[in-house]
């Protein structure tokens, strides 16, 4: 046989017995090199006699390309087994922590907060904050409480040695007296939602703190009643805890609206059969709720014969106990890490 | 107000036997049910027995041989109690039944004798601790019925929340009414007419302080036995929660749990000169109440007097030396209506909270007095004997008419929402017991036991309330345009940036103590010592506001280094408060928001292997640095300054656009001891409200397609020149080729003049319009190093 395609004919076993890619060069030297058979043969071209040039040519292009077919499939298997060679000798144990990134927590009480503000933005309210010490007649007077009222009274409510006793100063006892600021300062039609903290004078036990947080909020504008408060927080319940919830408006009392009312939401975990979480009851308290009174409109400067609205007022601690199960309001204010990490 | 659903029956026929449904009612109106308490009888086979005979014990002279009769059986049974003779009606449980604890009683030999069951007391029994004897029951009691027939049981208490609103509520007439609006039903009161004798009553009143007192009713009772109340009525007294005193005193608790109107009993005898007199106190006046207690009383007191001194405080609580005694038989029902105002400041200012003052100081209805110490009259002589003359007392200082409302029917439908009527409004309004005239506007006259109805929104309330709120359609309006303002977004973008950097948010009381004042040896002058206290604290601890976050982010540090934490880093924003008008609203003390922040311990990324980096100036620093760029704040800038509770040599002051917003570094270490912190504590406090304010929107800077040119340059600085002065007057040299630059290194030490560091930096200069070439780069070099020799900084390795 002619050795070139005896050499051909071998290619394939010659090249699977290369190894390394080092013997792969070898071989290609041997094969298709310079000064292998094939390269002699093709620069002894020109010298053979003019006819047979073409058919020789031919054969010999024919020759080399299968030959570098051949070689070239094997040198890219050859350099996949080194790279995966190379990537093996790489590897780590992914089961090992990584880089100890920064991260810290948002307080509970503010993801709470914003969680529940949101929902109100999506019903276009807008979010309001004011000050903690506060202008009693704000805190109370314009709220329709008067001086004789008992949440007035020292043992209630907190206030400062500060300025001219006839405006008595105090830290806000709920988030209204900045409803009242807003109202003075904006005409109707009124929707705003307040977060913020407040103070009473209660001391710590496992459910009150003398400094917490509520979300009050107010709607005002021709023609809300009832029905338009008993809506809205019914879209909070569901938006808070879930599809579904069910909610019921029993009568109350508080000196800013009337008629009053306290909002109870069908408990989440049991669906209303009864449970720990809604002390077997079936029902989760939510919220103090009513009907703007005239006389806070009147105290505002809006015209209580031509607006109507409502107001509601929830504790964020509350919420987020019910919902994570904490079983003492006093994890709000002891900053301790390992509770803190919890709140993601 | 506990209320015995038995007792209650006695003034409506409820439609149901169910307290479930019972408590479902109540609350739909409005009267929260606290508690359902359910009382069971503690014994079985216990009935009512007539004692048929007694004989002495053949062996045994303490005891006695009994025979009982239940009407069917006699028994003998051996007795140990003396208080009852042959006729008594008494409580017998034959062997076999069981007594409270569940013990069965068995039949046994007393000295010989055969006991065929027990004569009881009350406290075999479990209904008190009465150890005087067995328990005697009233001569008219059916023999043969089972005791827990005449004792009431079994019986449920609810125990409703009356809103203050409601002092009507407060009585078992006033829930009866409630229930008979609810169930369109009639309703009782009980007899209130007494037997009475031809004659006037002897005590003369004056009402000398007609605003605390509008009407003040009374009715003496003579000859009065003074005893024990009868089983039946210590048993109801006992689930309303009131403790048994004597039959005069249960009389007056019972009428006002019955009726609502506080009642208060004078031994009529120990009242000088026969008068009384209702006045303020005077100065210097002293009363001792019937809880022993001697109070010195001031002229805003409203006092009950005799001739001589006061004897009650309104409306509060009696004297001690004018108290219905054993030695009493002459007694004066006192009835009153106080001014509500009046009776709260008192009771809180003696600190006497009593089922008394929490009736009037919510308003008890102003003309109940005559009918309640009529009733009271009634039951006295009833069950104690003795005579009242047919003409009482009755002083009225103030008349109260019944008020009337005019109602229109659009008061009701623009709250309430269509689906009302003239009618429908009408209707309900009478249920709730008042007059309509129906008419638009309709005219409506309230009870005065209503005292809180006095606006047509009053009404529209009650419509609602007995409406049922549970009706109500839900719809939701919404608001033109909500949403967070820029800066409530930037406080929300504030808290990624520092969450993300690895902080997490601190919550503290905003209070802080002399201790945090001199933690931080804070000059007399400086602000943070211009605090406010509170009037009324809780406790010192709670007395006076914060001035600075620090004190409280330091107290969080330590209680998280003291639980074993390693790290600690918190943030806090929250309001500080001076003593000094507020910018914002003059009439309120100064109360900016600030944010602080501080780190101790390791902080920041680490890896295996390599030992985490500790929190110090550093790490303040570049949190101020990532906070100021993440938020846009443009002319930024640090320099040195010393504050009290800070580092003196590793705190910088922070400006904004030439403004000081606060102060960035290390906790000073003797600061930091005294809140038992170790190491350094990185910290810092700013001014919120700098930072939230939104910057004017950047401008874009088109980037230069060119190559940049790089380079080093390492200056050595004299010691007092900050890094920042070289910083900015090589920039400032540069010019607009100036696209970065970057301290990368610091050194002292050998090599260089004492007190001396070599700075380096590096460089990238761009032009904007061409590739910049070697001259270029050059000249721009060359005039940063004559800036730098300015401030006598030389070039290092230049010679």
């Amino acid at each position: 046989m002619d050795p070139l395609e005896e050499l051909l004919a071998t290619a394939p076993q010659r090249a699977a017995a290369a190894g390394t890619l080092e013997e792969l060069e070898t071989l290609e030297a041997e094969s298709i090199g310079k000064s292998s058979a094939l390269a002699e043969q093709r620069r002894a071209l020109p010298k053979l006699p003019a006819e047979e040039r073409p058919q020789a040519g031919a054969r010999l292009q024919r020759i080399a390309a299968e030959l570098s077919t051949v070689l070239g499939s094997r040198r890219a298997e050859l350099e996949r087994e080194a790279e995966a060679a190379r990537l093996e000798a790489d590897r780590v144990d992914v089961t090992l922590p990584g880089w100890d990134l920064p991260g810290g927590y948002l307080h509970l009480i503010n993801q709470t907060i914003d969680e529940v503000c949101e929902i109100f933005i999506g019903l276009g309210y807008q979010v309001a904050e004011g000050p903690e010490a506060e202008l009693a007649w704000y805190n109370f007077d314009a709220l329709n409480t008067p001086p004789t009222h008992p949440a007035r009274l020292e043992t209630d409510t907190l206030y400062l040695d500060w300025g001219d006793p006839r405006d008595e100063i105090l830290l806000r006892t709920h988030t209204s007296p900045m409803q009242v600021r807003w109202m003075e300062s904006h005409d109707p039609p009124t929707f705003v939602v307040v977060p913020g903290t407040v103070y009473r004078a209660d001391p710590v036990d496992a459910t009150h703190l003398p400094v917490f947080h509520q979300i009050e909020g107010l709607a005002v504008a021709p023609g809300i009643t009832m029905s338009d408060l008993k809506g809205t927080l019914a879209h909070f319940a569901r938006q808070y805890f879930g599809p579904g919830r069910r909610v019921k408006l029993q009568p109350n009392f508080f000196p800013f609206t009337e008629p009053s009312a306290e909002m109870a939401a069908s408990c989440f975990a049991c669906d209303g059969s009864g449970c720990r979480v809604c002390a077997g009851t079936g029902w989760i308290e939510l919220m103090g709720c009513g009907m703007v009174d005239p006389a806070v409109f009147t105290a505002v400067g809006y015209d209580p014969a031509a607006v109507t609205g409502f107001a509601f007022g929830m504790g964020p601690e509350r919420l987020a106990m019910i919902r994570h199960g904490i079983e003492s309001i006093r994890y709000f204010v002891d900053n301790d890490m390992r509770v803190l990490r919890q709140f993601r | 107000m506990k209320v015995s659903l038995r007792w209650l029956r006695e003034f409506i026929d409820l439609p149901t036997e169910d307290p479930s449904e019972l408590e479902q009612v109540l609350v739909s109106l409005g009267h929260e049910v606290e508690a359902v308490e359910r009382h069971l009888p503690d014994w079985s086979g216990v009935s009512v027995g007539r004692v048929e005979s007694i004989r002495p014990h053949p062996s045994a002279d303490r005891v006695r041989l009994v025979t009982v009769t239940t009407g069917s059986t006699q028994r003998e049974v051996v007795c140990g109690a003396w208080n009852f003779a042959e006729g008594a009606i008494v409580a017998f449980a034959p062997a076999g039944s069981t007594l409270a604890g569940g013990v069965e009683l068995e039949p046994r030999a007393i000295r010989g004798v055969q006991s065929a069951g027990m004569v009881l007391s009350e406290r075999e029994l479990g209904l008190g601790s009465d150890h005087g004897g067995i328990l005697v029951l009233d001569p008219d009691t059916p023999i043969g019925a089972p005791l827990e027939d005449v004792i009431g049981l079994p019986d449920v208490v609810l125990d409703l929340k009356i809103t203050p609103n409601r002092p009507d509520v407060m009585s078992m007439v006033g829930v009866a009414r409630e229930l008979a609006a609810y169930y369109e039903l009639p309703f009782r009161t009980p007899e209130l007419q007494p037997p009475t004798v031809p004659g006037r009553s002897m005590t003369k009143v004056t009402i000398a302080d007609p605003e605390g007192c509008w009407r003040f009713a009374g009715r003496e009772v003579s000859g009065t036995a003074y005893g024990a109340s009868p089983l039946w009525m210590r048993r109801r007294l006992q689930l309303a929660g009131v403790r048994p005193i004597s039959l005069v005193v249960d009389v007056t608790n019972y009428v006002m749990i019955e009726l609502g109107q506080p009642l208060h009993a004078f031994d009529r005898d120990r009242l000088a000169g026969g008068i009384i007199e209702v006045r303020r106190a005077r100065g210097g006046e002293m009363l001792r109440t019937l809880d022993g207690i001697e109070r010195a009383l001031t002229p805003d007191d409203l006092v009950v007097a005799d001739r001589e001194n006061a004897k009650a405080l309104a409306g509060t609580m009696g004297g001690e030396d004018s108290e219905v005694s054993e030695s009493t038989t002459n007694v004066l029902i006192e009835g009153a209506a106080w001014d509500p105002p009046t009776v709260m400041y008192m009771s809180r200012r003696h600190g006497l909270r009593s089922e008394a003052s929490a009736r009037f100081e919510r308003g008890v209805d102003p003309n109940l007095p005559p009918d309640a110490v009529a009733r009271a009259a009634l039951l006295i002589i009833e069950l104690g004997g003795g005579e009242s003359p047919a003409e009482p007392i009755d002083e009225v200082a103030r008349a109260i008419q019944p008020v009337s409302i005019e109602l229109r029917l659009a008061d009701v439908t623009r709250v309430l929402g269509p689906g009302f009527t003239t009618q429908s409004v009408a209707g309900l309004l009478r249920r709730l017991h008042m007059e309509v005239i129906e008419g638009e506007p309709s005219t409506v006259t309230v009870p005065t036991y209503r005292r809180d109805l006095t606006r047509p929104i009053d009404l529209v309330e009650e419509v609602a309330r007995l409406w049922g709120y549970d009706r109500f359609d839900e719809t939701i309006p919404t608001g033109a345009s909500g949403g967070w303002t820029r800066e409530q977004k930037r406080r929300r973008l504030m808290w990624s940036i520092l969450t993300g950097a690895g902080l997490s948010q601190a919550v503290n009381l905003p209070f802080l103590g002399a201790e945090d004042l001199a933690a931080a040896d804070y000059p007399e002058d400086h602000e943070a010592r211009s605090t406010i206290r509170i009037r009324n604290p809780l406790n010192e601890e709670l007395s006076t506001l914060r001035t600075s976050l620090l004190p409280g982010l330091l107290r969080s540090a330590r209680a998280n280094t003291s639980r074993g934490a390693e790290a600690v880093s918190l943030f806090e924003e929250g309001r500080v408060f001076f003593n000094r008008r507020w910018g914002v609203d003059e009439r309120v003390p100064d109360q900016p928001e600030r944010l602080a922040f501080v780190c101790l311990g390791p902080f920041a990324e680490s890896r295996l292997g390599q030992p985490p980096r500790l929190a110090d100036f550093d790490t303040a620093a570049g949190l101020w640095r990532r906070l100021a760029t993440g938020l846009g704040l443009e002319g930024t800038s640090i320099e040195a300054a010393s504050e009290p509770g800070f580092h003196p040599g590793r705190t910088g002051r922070v400006v904004l656009a030439g403004n000081a917003i606060g102060f960035v570094g290390e906790i000073a270490p003797s600061t930091a001891a005294a809140y038992g912190l170790e190491g350094r504590v990185a910290a810092a406090e700013l001014d919120l409200a700098s930072l939230l304010a939104p910057p004017a929107p950047w401008v874009f800077a088109e980037p230069s397609p060119y190559p940049a040119v790089d380079f080093d340059l390492a200056f050595e600085l004299a010691g007092d020149i900050p890094v920042a002065a070289l910083v900015d007057a090589t920039r400032a040299a540069g010019g607009d080729f100036v696209e970065d630059l970057r301290v990368f290194d610091v050194y002292t030490g050998p090599g260089l003049a004492e007190g001396s560091r070599s700075v380096a930096i590096r460089y990238r200069l761009r032009s904007p319009e061409a590739t910049m070439t070697g001259d270029e780069a050059g000249a721009v070099r060359q005039q940063m190093i004559v800036a730098a020799s300015a401030l006598g900084a030389r070039l290092r390795g230049a010679g």
